[in-house]
């Protein structure tokens, strides 16, 4: 079976329809997972699944494969930006059906908390920390990912991670101290 | 019993803080957000696309699932969704799209260079004339037919002379 790497975007743009068939073939196990993880809190049918996943391959070859021509293989491969169309497909149609439940295991502790309005949060000013130290934080709280999954994400290594995490920690327990009285 | 406060925890200190201002969430292009997923894009780009995610649940999550299925090997997806896909192009896309020319067709594609293939393309109408050319006997022989052709209208034929008549003659003398 061709992989998606190997298929020769120019014929494909150019709606040679071998070409198409082949790319189908590839990117079909992709496009697949992608629209079924996506609307895996909406419960949605299997009819829809695959109505979802037919409007992502229906965005790629629409207006003479408007979308497809945008795709720069210098900047990013063929797979993560399918996957990312993909999910952005699949969120479109699902918002379409506007079906959104989410099982309660599947959201994070922080978006289920009722907040205590009466608590004033302390506010952490901008610059104290920098854009990275904030995602980590985000994807280790709010997100409640462990270390080796941002690691993953990120593309960089658990170490890494590890020590942005505590140096941001040290800013704000550095900050708020000096602001306690 | 103690009075002393416990520090808090690095979790419940992050909970019990808020960004002032909040960040309004920005977007992202998906080719950006595909660059960002493969650690590829520059670091200031790069910045600026941690702190779009950073301020954007939906675009965490998203990081998270896509980071997910990218890394693990995928199931097969059920052959319906490939047949409905490969549907929505046929033949007549690709008719349309190579209406072109029949020459640019028959030539190679030579990975795409537009230039290369319209000089491919003239080479090729040159190689037909000149062989055309030999074939017709070249210069040297449409020299010499033109030649004769001039030696005898000069000789035989002056002008105004009707050539019939003298054919007329010819018959009749022999008779």
């Amino acid at each position: 079976m061709t992989e998606l790497n190997q298929i020769d975007l120019r014929s494909l743009a150019a709606g040679h329809k071998r070409t198409w068939d082949t790319f189908v073939v590839a990117a079909s196990p992709l496009i697949n997972a992608v629209v079924r993880r996506s609307l895996n809190s909406f419960r949605l049918s299997e009819d829809d699944v695959l109505d979802a996943a037919q409007d992502v391959f229906v965005r790629l070859c629409a207006n003479d494969f408007r979308l497809l021509k945008t795709y720069d293989p210098a900047r990013a491969g063929l797979s993560t930006w399918l996957a990312v169309v993909a999910r952005s497909a699949a969120v479109d149609f699902a918002r379409r059906r506007r079906q959104a439940t989410s099982p309660i295991d599947d959201v994070p502790e922080s978006a289920l908390a009722v907040e205590d309005r009466h608590v004033e949060k302390l506010k952490i000013p901008k610059g104290l920390l920098t854009e990275r130290q904030t995602l980590i934080l985000k994807f280790l709280y709010d997100e409640e990912r462990d270390v080796a999954e941002v690691a993953e994400i990120l593309k960089i290594d658990a170490q890494t991670v590890r020590s942005t995490h505590h140096k941001a920690l040290l800013r704000l327990r550095e900050h708020f101290r000096e602001e306690s009285p | 019993m103690s009075t002393e406060r416990t520090p808090k925890s690095d979790k419940e200190l992050w909970q019990s803080l808020v960004f002032d201002p909040s960040p309004a969430p920005e977007s992202v292009s998906d080719l950006d957000f595909a660059a960002w997923l493969e650690g590829r894009l520059p670091e200031a780009r790069a910045a600026e696309v941690d702190a779009a995610i950073a301020a954007d649940p939906a675009l965490r999550r998203s990081a998270v699932e896509l980071s997910e299925i990218l890394g693990m090997p995928l199931p097969a997806a059920s052959p319906r969704i490939a047949v409905r896909a490969q549907a929505l192009v046929g033949f007549a896309v690709e008719k349309q799209a190579s209406r072109g020319s029949w020459l640019a067709a028959v030539l190679p594609s030579f990975g795409g260079g537009f230039s290369l293939q319209r000089g491919a393309m003239a080479g090729l109408a040159m190689v037909i004339a000149t062989v055309g050319f030999v074939m017709g006997g070249g210069l040297g022989e449409s020299f010499a037919t033109e030649k004769y052709a001039t030696v005898q209208s000069t000789t035989s034929a002056p002008l105004g002379v009707d050539t019939s008549g003298q054919l007329n003659d010819l018959f009749t003398d022999s008779l």
